[in-house]
């Protein structure tokens, strides 16, 4: 019996539904200290002043540490992508966001932890804070950031990611309609029902076992081993079952600062987050600023776009200029466009840092284009399906970073979803297959565009 | 005061494998003395189903049954590197990693049952745990007795690495972000049709029914990628009508901290999801599967949106759309300006109003 193909049942399924399946948080080691963090109360602010004295002394605490305790503060996670590192793993001179770890204890108990936590000593100057990206490139903006309100470092150090494809003035010049729209979608909570949680066992032979909900063992495996500035084989990482993860679980949140915790105090720690610090003190999906100006023709070629992208980051880069470059590749979505103009900008906002999650950098740019789509078929007066079908990626058609299409499937699923809707095409368009384009599914503006339907 | 109903669509695409790839995974493979068989790969399995796909794909390049391969990730000591399960890529790139790992143990597999059988390798194959001569039928071995010659008789181990990785694709030109690869592993593709009732007294809009359409390659479990469709879906309906971290964006205030004040969808917005798969293999993938994961929840926002309009004649654009936002929207009943050719929505939105001159957004009229 052939496997592939087959609709076996999922691996572990049996385990999770009886409650059978071990999570980091049903782990139990003997001995366990338990963590608290002090956050950061405000969304902006220097710190003038911390005084662990009062914390250090009570009774049940074994260990406190600030970034003082972090052989490496700040590491790029992408520094392999040319992404320079730019959060400290507990915040030093100051606070970028509302939530952001200062200081974490280790008690033997979480009550004794948190009454810890509260006697730490904390000053803070509170400074303006910064929230809409629309104003974050204004003189009179708060300063959220050292690099300044947004990322500079893309490729040849440009403070963007740009797209440049044909001439986007030629295409506004061509059109018979300039449809314009402006797209919003909101920051949301990965929501696992797992929340962030870690726990880390020093062992005889001078290792940490690291019991991890990371989404990627060896990401988050070389994530501790920089900050800890330690061989790989110091570290053991234990995991591979997340309790929902949706990509909130590649921040590799709490597993550095539970191995710090465990070498100071020599016991083993772990950290569980409640629901309150999920919500709230995770990263979260960004919220997304999108202006398009799509240059149309009355029967419905899309000639050009042009975009600006504002993405909100939060406080810190983290994934961000990775997301934004994902993003700018797809700006076109499921169509060949051939004039572009597209300008992304990573924005530093005071609010908690945002990172990847399913989706990543699309999802946004899906709604914003067919949304956009869906008014340009209405001004038209055009139908939905046929418009969409007519700029269709094609074999041999070509992103918007040039590269050719082998293997598209627009035209087909939205045949699909037509004939299960029992939404009549015209024949022109039942018939329309993703075979490289000819006759009158090659106008003129894309005459000269295509590239190889094999992609060599 | 009515309940009005509505339908639109969208048509999506979405990369499989790291934008600009160079993200590699790594498994290897042994074989138990009686054939059994043991798969290290460090592939985290987020509810993707990666431990089930993974198997699959290993009993079948190797030749066994699904239920004699167990599946390890449990740790970094025995598995190797997995980049991570994001960006639709386990399947993909794991996936090819592990059948990689299981081309190699076959060739040694078929090494040892050569010498049992007395016949070149080459001329051998394997399927449901028999090894047998092309052509000659009558011929075979049991993999459990080819394991159990590799290790009493001919004192070898059967066992198998594999690597996948994309090539990197550099951005060779930072001003038009031209690439010099492809700077996706396959792409995937997917429609949606969005039906939803908007109440106009209450403002509150029910998706009754999502019509979906995706484009998997091959679907190595359909059970399993069905899944992520309508789980998918349901994610797409929180982004859609529910979820909002900050209800006041951009204001901080008013977040939600427990589930009574976070919308999340629950099983009760479940509507009608109607799921059709194309199966559109990749060059490159295993058995011609995509990555399908990620863009699953992509689709339904923009249906939605387009719906709503259908439904009660305003756009809603910024996200969520919730009962708050639906009531403000009929109360505006906010028009485009058209000028000349230009046709401008939402311009109290945009940077050119919001910013200080800082940012503008610059159209010709």
């Amino acid at each position: 019996m052939k496997a592939v193909g087959a609709r076996l049942p999922r691996y572990d399924g049996v385990a999770h539904v009886t409650g059978r399946t071990t999570y980091v948080d049903d782990v139990r080691v003997p001995g366990t200290l338990w963590t608290k963090a002090l956050r950061s109360p405000v969304d902006h602010a220097d710190i003038t002043g911390l005084d662990l004295s009062k914390a250090e002394k009570m009774k049940g605490v074994q260990a406190v540490i600030t970034w003082k305790d972090v052989p490496l503060l700040e590491y790029g996670h992408l520094s392999a992508l040319g992404i320079p590192a730019d959060e400290p793993l507990l915040a030093k001179e100051n606070v970028r966001y509302k939530g952001q770890p200062i200081a974490l204890v280790a008690a033997e108990d979480e009550e004794t932890a948190q009454a810890a936590v509260e006697a730490i000593g904390l000053d803070l100057d509170e400074k303006p804070a910064l929230f809409d990206v629309r104003k974050a490139f204004d003189a009179d903006a708060p300063k959220v950031h050292d690099w300044g309100n947004w990322y500079p470092h893309f490729e040849g150090e440009m403070d963007r990611r740009q797209i440049r494809k044909g001439s986007i003035d030629e295409a506004f010049e061509q059109a018979d309609l300039i449809v314009q729209g402006v797209y919003r979608p909101a920051a949301i909570e990965h929501v696992p029902i797992e929340t962030q949680v870690c726990q880390v066992v020093p062992e005889a032979d001078g290792r940490l076992t690291i019991y991890s909900c990371t989404q990627a063992l060896y990401f988050s495996m070389g994530v501790v081993a920089a900050h800890l500035q330690l061989p790989l084989n110091k570290l053991k990482f234990v995991g591979g079952t997340v309790g929902g993860g949706f990509g909130g679980k590649v921040d590799t949140a709490t597993e550095t600062m539970c191995s710090l915790l465990a070498l100071k105090s020599g016991r083993p720690v772990k950290w569980r987050w409640t629901r309150e610090e999920e919500f709230l003190c995770s990263s979260t999906r960004a919220p997304w600023h999108m202006e398009i100006a799509d240059a149309v023709t009355t029967d419905g070629w899309i000639l050009g776009r042009k975009m600006l992208t504002l993405h909100d980051s939060g406080a810190y880069a983290r994934f961000s200029p990775y997301g934004l470059t994902k993003h700018s590749f797809h700006h076109t979505g499921a169509y060949t466009i051939p004039h572009l103009e597209f300008d992304g900008y990573v924005v530093f906002t005071n609010r908690v840092p945002t990172t990847a999650m399913r989706g990543f950098g699309v999802t946004s740019v899906s709604f914003a284009a067919e949304t956009h789509m869906s008014r340009i078929a209405l001004e038209l007066g055009l139908d939905p399906f046929e418009i969409r079908m007519k700029n269709a990626n094609r074999k041999g058609d070509t992103s918007p970073n040039g590269i050719a299409y082998t293997d598209p499937s627009t035209i087909p699923t939205i045949q699909a979803v037509a004939d299960e809707l029992g939404h009549e095409l015209s024949a022109d368009y039942r018939t329309a297959t993703s075979e490289p384009r000819t006759g009158e599914w090659l106008p003129e503006h894309l005459v000269g565009q295509l590239g190889d339907p094999e992609g060599h | 005061m009515a309940v009005h109903k509505g339908r639109g669509i969208s048509a999506i695409e979405y990369p499989t494998g790291m934008n600009q790839n160079g993200d590699p995974s790594q498994a290897w493979i042994k074989m138990k003395p009686d054939g059994r068989v043991d798969v290290f790969s460090g592939t985290a399995d987020i509810g993707n189903g990666s431990k089930t796909i993974q198997s699959q794909i290993v009993a079948d390049t190797l030749g066994v049954p699904y239920d004699w391969v167990t599946y390890d990730n449990s740790n970094t000591d025995s598995s190797p590197v997995c980049t991570g399960t994001f960006a639709s890529r386990a399947t993909f790139v794991a996936g090819m990693a592990v059948k990689k790992a299981a081309e190699s143990a076959k060739a040694k597999l078929l090494e040892i049952a050569g010498k049992e059988l007395e016949i070149d390798a080459a001329d051998l194959e394997v399927e449901d745990g028999m090894v047998t001569a092309k052509g000659a039928p009558q011929k075979s071995i049991s993999v459990a007795d080819v394991a159990v010659a590799a290790t009493w008789t001919h004192g070898e181990l059967i066992t198998g690495t594999g690597a996948h990785m994309n090539p990197y694709a550099a951005i060779v030109d930072p001003e038009t972000g031209r690439v010099d690869l492809p700077p996706h592993a396959a792409i995937s593709y997917a429609a949606c049709a969005a039906e939803v009732e908007v109440d106009d007294e209450t403002g509150h809009v029910k998706v009754t029914r999502l019509v979906q359409c995706f484009d998997v390659g091959t679907a190595i479990n359909p059970t399993l990628v069905e899944g992520q469709i309508e789980g998918g879906a349901l994610q797409g309906l929180g982004l859609g009508v529910l979820e909002n971290c900050y209800p006041y964006y951009p204001s901080v205030d008013h977040r939600g901290a427990q589930f009574g004040s976070y919308l999340a969808p629950g099983m009760d917005d479940l509507p009608q999801v109607d799921t059709l798969i194309i199966e559109n293999p990749s060059a490159g993938g295993p058995y011609g599967a995509k990555g399908i994961g990620e863009m699953a929840n992509n689709p339904q926002p923009p249906a939605i949106a387009a719906a709503v309009h259908d439904a009660i004649g305003v756009w809603v654009t910024e996200l969520p759309i919730t009962p708050e936002r639906v009531l403000r929207a009929l109360d505006a009943k906010q028009e485009p300006r058209r000028e000349g050719k230009v046709v401008a929505f939402d311009e109290e939105l945009s940077v050119n109003v919001l910013s200080d001159g800082g940012m503008t957004f610059e159209v010709p009229a």
